[in-house]
């Protein structure tokens, strides 16, 4: 059988469209993906340099649990966007420590110029409200000085 | 009967062109304002207020942090001191320990230290599995 002009009048049935119908289809994906794992940020960061570690390690609990106490360079403590005196932090953390069914992890996240007369107080002020999970948050240390053995 | 006859031009399905900008708008909105946890550090159990362990000096490997970031370190009863870097520590411990199984870290950290000194020891016996570790003030004098 001929084909009439060599084919090339022959319309495809093919949709000169790109499809666009499942491109929702990807986009709420996306979007479910987003809305299941976001957090919204509870408290803003203060602005301190953070200590580097190489054991540096992710800490996996639940968001609830964790509760952190910035320490700035100058000896201020920041819960919650709220300064607090370092004598008040065992009757703030005690309540907190005993409602998680003592599974409470302190994140303290001290600045790295900080003295650490302010973070030994701290530690101090934890130990009397039965707290004795902390964490130092550290970034990760990248450096290839250091000599790994 | 003209009017039933005549078939509506308009579409009998629900418009699906522009739910993809309706999600797209949604995602970038998440995409933004989605803060991702940086939780992350340096593990340690503290321990509890009434708990006092005697310890023999023998297991005791004592580590001073001075105010400019050496270490003094000195070995349970021996007066010796001898000052490193928080670099050498890693090494150091892994030495110590394999003499001594049950040796404890006392890390005295001086107060006016800044914390990333404490830090960088702390680091220094973690990377080398150091477990048994004791958080102090060094006091002056």
């Amino acid at each position: 059988m001929a084909l009439k002009g060599a084919g090339f009048e022959r319309k495809s049935k093919a949709s000169d469209e790109i499809p666009s119908s499942s491109l929702a289809d990807i986009a709420f994906l996306l979007l479910i993906f987003f809305m299941v794992t976001t957090v919204f940020r509870q408290e803003t960061d203060r602005q301190i340099e953070w200590p580097q570690a190489e054991a540096t390690q992710q800490i996996d609990e639940q968001r609830d649990n964790i509760l952190n106490i910035w320490v700035e360079r100058n000896g201020d403590l920041w819960v919650n966007d709220r300064p607090i005196a370092m004598e008040s932090v065992a009757d703030l953390v005690g309540p907190l420590w005993l409602e998680s069914g003592q599974r409470l992890i302190i994140s303290i996240r001290a600045d790295s110029q900080a003295p650490y007369r302010f973070v030994d107080s701290l530690q101090e002020q934890l130990k009397r409200s039965g707290a004795v999970y902390v964490v130092f948050a550290t970034e990760m240390e990248r450096s290839l000085t250091r000599e790994r053995r | 009967m003209a009017i039933l006859n005549k078939k509506s031009k308009v579409s009998d399905e629900i418009p699906s062109a522009s739910m993809a900008d309706i999600a797209f708008l949604l995602l970038v909105f998440f995409l933004v304002t989605t803060v991702f946890p940086r939780d992350r550090g340096l593990r340690v159990v503290l321990p509890e207020e009434a708990e006092e362990v005697e310890v023999s000096q023998r297991n005791i490997l004592h580590i001073h942090i001075m105010t400019n970031g050496t270490v003094e370190l000195r070995r349970g009863e021996s007066e010796n001191i001898s000052t490193i870097a928080p670099g050498a520590l890693q090494q150091i411990w892994r030495t110590e320990v394999a003499a001594n199984p049950n040796l404890i870290a006392a890390v005295k950290t001086h107060p006016d230290a800044a914390h990333r000194f404490m830090i960088a020891v702390l680091d220094a016996l973690q990377m080398a599995g150091a477990e048994r570790i004791s958080l102090q003030l060094l006091e002056e004098g």
